[in-house]
């Protein structure tokens, strides 16, 4: 009885929880470069309009995806031309980012809204799908969301096995000490801004392409601000990423059940549940440890001559 | 002081071939300033040749142009016999010259393995145990102990230095160049490193050594060049590198009084009184200072220097025992110690982080600390704060004396005499001296020195030094510091103890 009950939330929770691991990790890629980047929630709605454009005049939701990314990405690098080219603050233009992102999206997305394309539906991983109470929560999903589940890992071996890695690393924590090896970090930055860009892209593309298969406005409801959140709270490690990333899937979902019931609390209560955990959780990962200090040139513009 | 004794194996091996690097007629103007002027100098495989001069000698310049970070306004590098120029730091390093900064550049969170690798790696995937493996027979060819597996951030200063060193050993770096390298360091860790350096020469490197402590130039090198106001006044030659005295005229083009002549004040009050302080790492701490004398913490640094001082100066709250400043308890003085009269000065030895704001100017950095003086309510009268600051600067002998330069353009120790100006323009009655002269040239420790003796008259002061000449010159008593625990105090005049300050630093008692 109980499980029953369970269970579709808990698979509802890892769905919720999908776009905003792809926006952590891609938040958590530029930051480990060194940029701060607030312009998630600008680059979410930007992949998710385009995606949605792109399905529903092409009939091709992998297409749309890849567009997302790509465009979202070359979105993200207005911040870049900000931050790298001008050293302008990151703070700013990373909410001009939002404001603009948003707006655009709002803009263009008009005509569209409430239309529907092409997109992922679940479908059951042989085998894995049959395991009892785990396979209905993790493997009746969608392709996304399977994709999402090798990213972290991914993440961790990018940035800790591969030159590539270490050295968008050292940019994000010493700048100079970047530059002495002869690598160069300006370079590195605009990489970690444009695949962060294309994470964060991908994760508003699957709310247009598989959590909905239409578009409407303000899709993603301040998701990108949880994800800037979220990568403090997962001290801008990959693994906790994943786990913060399902805790508020879990809320978002607990609460769209909870409305459905026909629950008693008021309605705008419970949709302020996810905003209100953003902030506790943002108090409890306050208490900075070892290994989970921010990287240490984070926000640090790079100056020409240094 | 424990004497260094060269350990090179074979000295000489190298000589007759030809320089890895000769410098022939380097000039460099910014503007109409003379950095540097017609230098010559040649650096030799298997020789350590120290570069002795003031600061601003034009030893930093030299040696950037040599790393490629500026390029000479004249003159020529010859890098193996071949004429050759440098156009960025890059050239330098494949030429085979590498420097080791005193700010070190180092990745904190990465690992020794991989800070020392970074940018060299040789394949797309990244092996940790293969780097550390590669890191730790670097480090054995050169005897240069670390744990490759380790976090930077973890690290020693000492050992920090050894993963600069590794990173230009592992890039086939032929000349070392190491500014001050010794400035951070505890008497071990310099003698490791000394030993470390003949370990290179004898293995054919050659190093270029920094500095302006006599003895370590005396202990390391084999070729000793001076420098002053950016030419090069002497160079001495293995075998007749001459004394300390010499090496320091040479160097100021003066004579120095390396000893002062401190006459004993008749000792007033007890202005610091700590009773059994514990805890923090601190173990049963009696100390007392009157007005009128300096008492010197002698000990290697990160013996419970730090806690003592923190707790002294209000950073820290004392976890048990007494402590009292200016007849008042701790709890009394901190967190508000009295604004006008009585009061505590504190001299850090972190000069640029704690006692000044990099980017702020030489007035609000005098205000700092003394702001009380200049206001009225909720005013500051700022046209006497800069008179005021503009006299300090001047009594003090700051140099360059722009009051609107941030205090980041100022040198080390330069930015010293404004700290201790402005810390001295409060009337202490009691000074905290945390290592007040690390870092500064001959003739600024010497001032420095000097205006700590003045100052006696009317204060006492507590000098936390790691160097024992400092605590000899200018201290009335010593006490010497060992993992927590003062082990013995006494007066100067005890020469019989005082003989035995190296046994007590390393924490024999002895009867």
């Amino acid at each position: 009885m109980g499980l029953e009950l369970i269970i579709p939330i808990l698979a509802a929770t890892i769905q919720s929880g999908t776009p905003i691991l792809y926006a952590t990790l891609g938040e958590m890629l530029t930051e480990r470069s060194g940029v701060l980047n607030l312009g998630v929630e600008g680059m979410m709605i930007f992949g998710a309009f385009f995606a949605f454009l792109v399905s529903h005049y092409t009939g091709s939701p992998w297409l749309a995806f890849a567009c997302a990314g790509i465009l979202a990405g070359l979105f993200g690098l207005a911040h870049a031309v900000v931050c790298l080219v001008f050293q302008g603050n990151q703070v700013v233009s990373g909410l001009a980012l939002t404001i603009l992102g948003v707006g655009l999206a709002d803009f263009l997305g008009t005509p569209y809204v409430g239309l529907s394309a092409d997109g992922f539906s679940p479908f059951s991983v042989p085998l894995l799908s049959s395991l009892p109470v785990l396979g209905d929560i993790f493997f009746k999903q969608d392709a996304l969301v399977y994709l999402s589940y090798f990213l972290p890992f991914l993440f961790w071996f990018f940035m800790n096995r591969t030159k590539w890695g270490l050295a968008v690393g050292a940019a994000g924590e010493n700048p100079a000490a970047c530059f002495a090896a002869g690598l160069n970090p300006v370079k590195l930055r605009w990489a970690g801004i444009f695949f962060g860009g294309v994470l964060c892209g991908l994760g508003g593309a699957y709310l247009s392409l598989a959590y909905t298969h239409l578009w409407t406005n303000n899709m993603t409801a301040g998701r990108g601000w949880i994800a800037v959140a979220l990568v403090i709270f997962a001290f801008w490690r990959p693994g906790r990423a994943m786990f913060g990333a399902y805790l508020f899937g879990g809320i978002m979902a607990f609460q769209l059940r909870l409305q459905a019931v026909g629950a008693t609390l008021p309605s705008s209560l419970l949709l302020m549940l996810p905003y209100a955990l953003t902030i506790i959780v943002l108090l409890f990962s306050s208490a900075r440890g070892k290994g989970r200090q921010a990287p240490a040139a984070l926000g640090v513009n790079i100056e020409p001559g240094e | 002081m424990a004497e260094y004794v060269n350990k090179r194996t074979n000295r000489g091996a190298f000589a007759g071939q030809t320089p890895f690097v000769r410098l022939q007629g380097i000039s460099k103007h910014f503007g109409k300033v003379r950095a540097n002027h017609e230098i010559n100098l040649d650096i030799r495989p298997g020789m350590i040749k120290a570069l002795l001069g003031e600061n601003g000698a034009g030893k930093s310049t030299l040696m950037s142009i040599l790393s490629g970070r500026f390029q000479q306004t004249s003159g020529d590098i010859y890098v193996d016999g071949n004429l050759t120029s440098f156009a960025s730091p890059k050239d330098a390093i494949k030429a085979g010259i590498g420097m080791v900064y005193q700010h070190f550049m180092l990745v904190e969170s990465m690992t020794v393995a991989q800070n020392v690798l970074l940018g060299q790696e040789k394949a797309f995937l990244v092996s940790p145990k293969e780097q550390e493996k590669e890191v730790a027979a670097l480090a054995e060819q050169y005897g240069l102990p670390i744990d490759p597996a380790a976090t930077v951030s973890s690290l020693s200063m000492g050992e920090k230095q050894r993963v600069e060193i590794l990173k230009l050993l592992y890039r086939d770096s032929r000349v070392l160049i190491l500014d001050e390298p010794t400035a951070v360091l505890t008497p071990t860790e310099t003698e490791q490193l000394f030993e470390a350096m003949w370990r290179m020469a004898d293995q054919g490197k050659s190093l270029v050594f920094i500095s302006h402590k006599l003895k370590e130039v005396m202990a390391v090198a084999d070729e000793v060049a001076i420098l002053r106001k950016g030419e090069i006044v002497d160079e001495f030659k293995e075998s007749d590198v001459p004394n300390e005295t010499v090496l320091a005229n040479r160097m100021v083009g003066r004579d120095v009084e390396l000893s002062l002549d401190a006459q004993p004040v008749e000792p007033g009050a007890t202005v610091l009184d700590v009773q059994g302080l514990d805890g923090d790492g601190l173990e049963e701490i009696m100390l007392s200072v009157r007005k009128g004398e300096i008492v010197a913490i002698a000990g290697v640094a990160g013996n419970g220097q730090k806690e003592l001082v923190e707790v002294i100066c209000g950073l820290r709250k004392p976890i048990k025992g007494d402590v009292s400043i200016l007849g008042l308890e701790w709890h009394d003085f901190y967190p508000r110690p009295p604004r006008k009269g009585r009061s505590l000065a504190y001299i850090p030895e972190d000069r640029q982080g704690l006692a000044t704001c990099k980017f702020v100017d030489l007035v609000d950095n005098f205000l700092l600390t003394t702001r009380h003086s200049f206001t009225t309510g909720p005013f500051l009268n700022r046209s006497k704060a800069v008179d005021t600051t503009v006299d300090i600067v001047e009594q003090f002998n700051v140099q360059p004396g722009h009051i609107d330069a941030d205090a980041r353009s100022l040198s080390g120790g330069n930015l010293q005499k404004l700290v201790i100006g402005r810390e001295f323009y409060r009337q202490p009655d009691i000074i905290v001296a945390e290592n007040p002269t690390q870092g500064l040239d001959i003739s600024a420790t010497e001032e420095v020195w000097q205006r700590l003796l003045e100052v006696r008259n009317r204060a006492g002061i507590l000098l936390i030094t790691s160097e024992l000449n400092e605590a000899l010159q200018l201290a009335d008593r010593i006490a010497v510091m060992y993992r927590g625990r003062i082990i013995d105090q006494f007066p100067k005049s005890d020469t019989k103890k005082v003989d035995a300050i190296g046994l007590m630093m390393a924490g024999v008692t002895p009867e």
